[in-house]
């Protein structure tokens, strides 16, 4: 059973007993032991996968590894976060996702009209299964609750993963003031309602919302 | 194991930092900030750029700073809102009537109970009178002393009156091999020659990278009388 552990905050130790996990292709930085390693072609989603990532434009390029020993793996000294899933279902960002558990599932899915802020497509790379995924974010990750009561709302250059039964949909402050150059800075919004965990990164990416 | 920090919108510090790289401001009223670096938000909050109509009274007595406004909005409502730049250091600092002076693009966001004006420095804002502003830096701000001189690169403000000026070190140039190395740039620069210098009561603040913050394209001295780059007198 691979066994994840993040050394430090910004590299990702996996033990191997030869098992596989799948990780981010060309993200292994160093390992003890013996690995091999395989890149997946369409994300390690079979001819699906390879048909859907091209269509959506979620491109992930996957490595397979298996082996006996530890493998770390670390991506342009970002922050890595694990989530320990269980049974339920990550939406994540392909440029996000580091490595997941031999046992998860991941598949693509379209989120509405976010993307368009957001400069990602339409599309978002789903984990679901049993297991550990390591995510990663530009200074560490934060975990933000939302609960029926309490909605969330989320800058989409910040917002890197969410958990659970959560709804989204993209709030838009754009008036007239944002044609006319008066524009808040902060047009878009994603807004999350339901029950669930949204993973937010001190940072954010350069998007087209992040101009008006 | 590196479970990321879980917060709900109780457990959200107040006014406070959620992790060294983000800020949870308590909103109850109005708040500053400068745009795009909101990363999330609980609560009813919505976001007004500067000129927007009813908010003419607020930024009469806060904001004294027409090169800026393009880039800030005031936040409003009630909720609790995460602040964040490029997982730069974020700390917040308590003024009780006194005044700061910040470079512009470090500064976050600040109460309406101080008010903003633009330093005769070019590229530097001051804030006046009694309130919480939030900052960011590259790496960890030190609290220094007058008489210092500092880095250009590394200086994020300073409060108080230190007289800031420039000093130029014209030790490398004195000399035949110094004049040598003037003229021809054989031998080359340390590239420490001009720092600014602090004298006076005051602190000083310096960040621990001499990596800026991208600076807003505005600070640049009025071409107008009596501005250093400013046109002749008649």
């Amino acid at each position: 059973m691979a066994h994840f552990r993040v050394e430090g905050s910004k590299v990702l130790a996996v033990d191997l007993a030869g098992d596989a996990v799948r990780a981010k292709n060309g993200s292994m930085v160093a390992y003890e032991g013996q690995m091999s390693f395989k890149k997946l072609t369409g994300g390690g989603n079979g001819l699906r996968g390879i048909v859907t990532r091209r269509l959506t434009g979620e491109q992930m390029a996957v490595m397979e590894v298996t082996g006996r020993g530890t493998c770390y793996f670390a991506d342009g000294a970002r922050d890595i976060s694990l989530v320990r899933l269980g049974g339920d279902k990550l939406h994540v960002e392909a440029s996000n996702l580091l490595a997941t558990e031999g046992g998860l599932r991941t598949g693509t899915t379209f989120t509405g009209l976010r993307g368009t802020s957001q400069g990602n497509g339409l599309f978002t790379t789903t984990v679901e299964g049993q297991g550990l995924a390591a995510v990663m974010s530009d200074g560490p990750a934060l975990a933000l609750r939302v609960d029926a009561q309490n909605p969330l709302q989320v800058d989409p250059g910040a917002y890197i993963a969410h958990t659970g039964k959560l709804t989204q949909k993209l709030q838009s402050g754009v008036t007239f003031r944002t044609v006319i150059g008066e524009g808040s800075g902060e047009a878009f919004q994603i807004r999350f309602e339901g029950e669930g965990l949204v993973y937010v990164q001190p940072s954010e990416r350069n998007t087209i919302g992040g101009e008006l | 194991m590196s479970d990321p920090v879980e917060y709900d919108v109780r457990t959200l510090p107040s006014n406070d930092n959620a992790n060294p790289y983000a800020f949870s401001v308590e909103l109850a009223g109005q708040w500053f900030l400068q745009k795009g670096k909101m990363i999330a938000y609980y609560g009813q909050i919505s976001f007004d750029g500067i000129g927007h109509g009813p908010l003419d009274g607020l930024i009469a007595s806060s904001f004294h700073s027409p090169l800026h406004a393009a880039d800030w909005v005031v936040a409003n409502g009630h909720g609790k809102l995460l602040l964040a730049d490029r997982a730069y250091d974020i700390n917040s600092y308590d003024l009780e009537d006194g005044n700061l002076t910040v470079r512009s693009g470090n500064l976050l966001a600040f109460e309406p109970s101080l008010s903003l004006k633009q330093s005769i420095i070019p590229g530097f804002v001051t804030l006046i009178g009694t309130g919480k502003f939030v900052a960011a830096s590259n790496g960890q701000v030190h609290f220094v002393e007058p008489p210092i001189r500092v880095d250009p690169q590394a200086l994020v403000g300073w409060a108080d009156c230190p007289s800031p000026c420039h000093h130029y070190d014209h030790q490398y140039l004195r000399g035949f091999l110094g004049g040598v190395r003037h003229l021809t740039g054989i031998g080359g620069a340390s590239g420490e020659e001009h720092q600014f210098e602090f004298t006076g009561a005051g602190t000083v603040l310096v960040q621990s990278t001499e990596k800026m913050l991208d600076e807003q394209s505005v600070g640049g001295t009025p071409q107008q009388q009596g501005v250093p780059g400013g046109p002749p007198q008649p």
